[in-house]
């Protein structure tokens, strides 16, 4: 990290250091407690509730609609994609009526967009919809 | 005193012009909107929405916001009770005897000792915050910087420690919160801090995305890879949300005593809404009549602890208002609101925002009032909104919580952001990991840096002057007593267990 000179009487360096000490702490008192057994349970469980392992298929595909989201917003615009977004979490979460779905995607998708460009005045990008839906 | 109230009446008339009286209706209309949607608790109902006010004026965006607040409780409640899927900790005891009054065809009057228990505490706890806040912020103009890094590292240690079943686990998340709160521009040397050469990452992370992405991010990729899709039970309201004479009676008294027991646990950081609901509880099972009905569906189960939760959200506003510590998810991102108009509370913001400060604590009443007024009448239009499916409802929130993370800053960063702290979020709930502490961490960091510093510049380096004075000596013992008192008591009663 560069200092820059003539810093003042507390360099920038001290309080992460002091975080930096906090945080090594803790996380060797967790090492700790979970190498003498006590761990804990997952959100929504009960102590001694079945263990669920868990469902990685599903998690990755919220994730990947997500991450679609965050690549295309500029690229393709807010419409296109949020509605793959909207529609692909919608898949992962065990739908599968496709056209429906996709219906229900892009009728959000446009909702939200409209109310907030127009409605609110934040600007959103429009992607290749730009000379249809104006902006 | 007589200030207070002349400056509340003041605030009245900034809340009663009719645009602020607009937003203040569409504040509880939205507030219940989303708090009615199983899985969003307050503080994410706040969050998603911060990008709306965007473009407001902040004294009718943050009564928009005070509307928010309330009515975002009001909505989880309706929840809890007909669903059985609390939205966050404080509401998980309503749930317990709420449900259960549904199950026995008794939704009606859960719903209304709910939403009358809510108004009833709202407005006596919002009192105390009209005339116990101003009181504060006076006092407070006389704290040091070492005594408000006390107080900080106060709240540090109660919201660590208290939340959640595990210590560890609960520093754990208040460490991580402390690196994410560090990165950025250093403020007072400009030095870059965990960029890692990022030049997005300059101005630090977003507080909001933080707090958008691990709550719904977190949730949904939680959900998802629980796959517990199995669709749960929406019960159904017979007859109106109204009680009988009966219910009255048995009612008003655990109100009262939600109230006093919320609002004092507020102002103090004892870690959120968990222990006032649950001390609330407890008390009204001890001095029930009816002891057998706990457990089964008792209605002064579901007054007590409502009126507390309520009491104790108005009671955290005192702290964030007038110290500008918030120490609730909550009130974090009622901060960030403030914040997001460069507008900081604290001591001097009942001097340098009167208008703001007071325009809200009025809206908090109006609002209150409002979601009495609509709410009891309207409630089988937000129970529909529970029977959304939740492949839809997760959908929504996921894109809805992605929007509000890019239209801050038109940022594509932000985004890579939240997903990476969606993950985060995933993890704490797999491992057990409260998430309250971290968003703690993020916001209370930085201050603690800044009064860190202060302090330290005022001494000349001598590090004596953080334990100096009477107001720090006193914030560190009561750290000590609260945090080491108990570790102590445990350690005792366990030998005295091995001994035997």
């Amino acid at each position: 990290m560069e200092i820059p000179q003539g810093s003042s009487i507390v360099s920038p360096q001290t309080f992460p250091y002091m975080v930096a000490l906090f945080t090594s702490l803790v996380g060797l008192a967790l090492i700790l407690e979970v190498l003498r057994g006590r761990y804990a349970t997952p959100d929504g469980n009960e102590p001694g509730d079945p263990f669920v392992p868990a469902n990685f298929k599903t998690m990755a595909i919220l994730a990947a609609a997500i991450g679609l989201h965050v690549i295309l917003l500029e690229i393709a615009g807010y419409v296109v994609a949020a509605t793959l977004c909207f529609w692909g979490v919608a898949f992962a979460f065990g739908s599968r009526k496709y056209l429906k779905d996709l219906g229900i995607s892009l009728a959000f998708a446009g909702i939200v967009y409209f109310s907030f460009t127009k409605g609110l005045n934040i600007n959103l990008p429009s992607g290749f919809f730009e000379g249809v839906l104006g902006k | 005193m007589g200030n207070s109230f002349a400056m509340l009446m003041d605030g009245f008339q900034t809340a009663f012009t009719p645009t602020n009286l607009m937003f203040g209706l569409l504040g509880t209309f939205l507030g219940t909107l989303v708090g009615v949607l199983p899985g969003i608790g307050p503080a994410l109902a706040i969050g998603l929405l911060l990008p709306i006010t965007l473009t407001v004026n902040p004294t009718s965006a943050l009564i928009m916001f005070a509307a928010i607040y309330y009515g975002a409780m009001y909505g989880g409640s309706t929840t809890s009770i007909l669903l059985n899927t609390p939205g966050e900790s404080g509401s998980v005891i309503t749930a317990l005897e709420g449900n259960k009054m549904a199950k026995a065809g008794r939704a009606g009057a859960a719903l209304a000792t709910a939403a009358i228990g809510s108004f009833v505490a709202g407005t006596i706890a919002t009192l105390f915050l009209a005339f116990g806040a101003p009181t504060l912020a006076e006092f407070a103009l006389t704290i040091q910087p070492a005594g408000y890094l006390s107080l900080i590292i106060l709240a540090f240690a109660t919201v660590g420690t208290l939340l959640g079943s595990s210590r560890i686990r609960g520093l754990v998340a208040l460490s991580v919160g402390l690196v994410i709160g560090l990165v950025g521009a250093d403020l007072q040397s400009g030095a870059l801090r965990l960029t890692f050469g990022n030049l997005n990452a300059i101005d630090g992370i977003e507080t909001v995305t933080v707090i958008v992405a691990i709550f719904a991010l977190g949730e949904a990729l939680y959900l998802a890879s629980r796959h517990s899709l199995v669709p749960v039970e929406v019960l159904t309201m017979k007859g109106k949300a109204w009680m009988t004479k009966e219910d009255f009676r048995r009612s008003w008294k655990p109100w009262l005593r939600g109230t006093a027991i919320g609002f004092p646990l507020g102002v103090i950081p004892a870690g959120g809404s968990e222990v006032p609901t649950f001390l609330s509880y407890g008390v009204e099972k001890a001095l029930s009549k009816n002891k057998d009905e706990f457990g089964k569906g008792a209605i002064e189960g579901v007054a007590g602890p409502e009126a507390a939760n309520n009491a104790n959200a108005a009671g955290v506003l005192v702290p964030m208002l007038a110290l500008g510590l918030p120490t609730s998810a909550t009130a974090a991102v009622v901060l960030v609101a403030f914040q997001s108009f460069n507008i900081q509370p604290g001591p001097m913001l009942f001097q340098t925002s009167p208008e703001i400060v007071w325009g809200l604590i009025a809206s908090l009443f109006i609002g209150n009032a409002l979601l009495l007024v609509l709410n009891l009448p309207l409630i089988r239009f937000w129970i529909l909104l529970l029977k959304i499916p939740t492949h839809y409802l997760y959908a929504g929130i996921t894109t809805f919580a992605l929007l509000g993370a890019y239209a801050l800053n038109n940022s594509t960063f932000d985004l890579q952001v939240a997903l990476a702290v969606g993950f985060i979020g995933y993890l704490f709930r797999r491992f057990g990991v409260p998430i309250t502490p971290l968003i703690i961490g993020v916001i209370l960091g930085p201050l603690a840096e800044l009064y860190f510093k202060r302090a330290l510049q005022i001494s000349q380096g001598d590090w004596h002057i953080l334990i100096d004075g009477s107001f720090p000596k006193v914030i560190y013992s009561i750290l000590i007593l609260v945090i080491i008192g108990p570790l102590v008591w445990n350690f005792k009663k366990k030998f005295a267990v091995n001994k035997k």
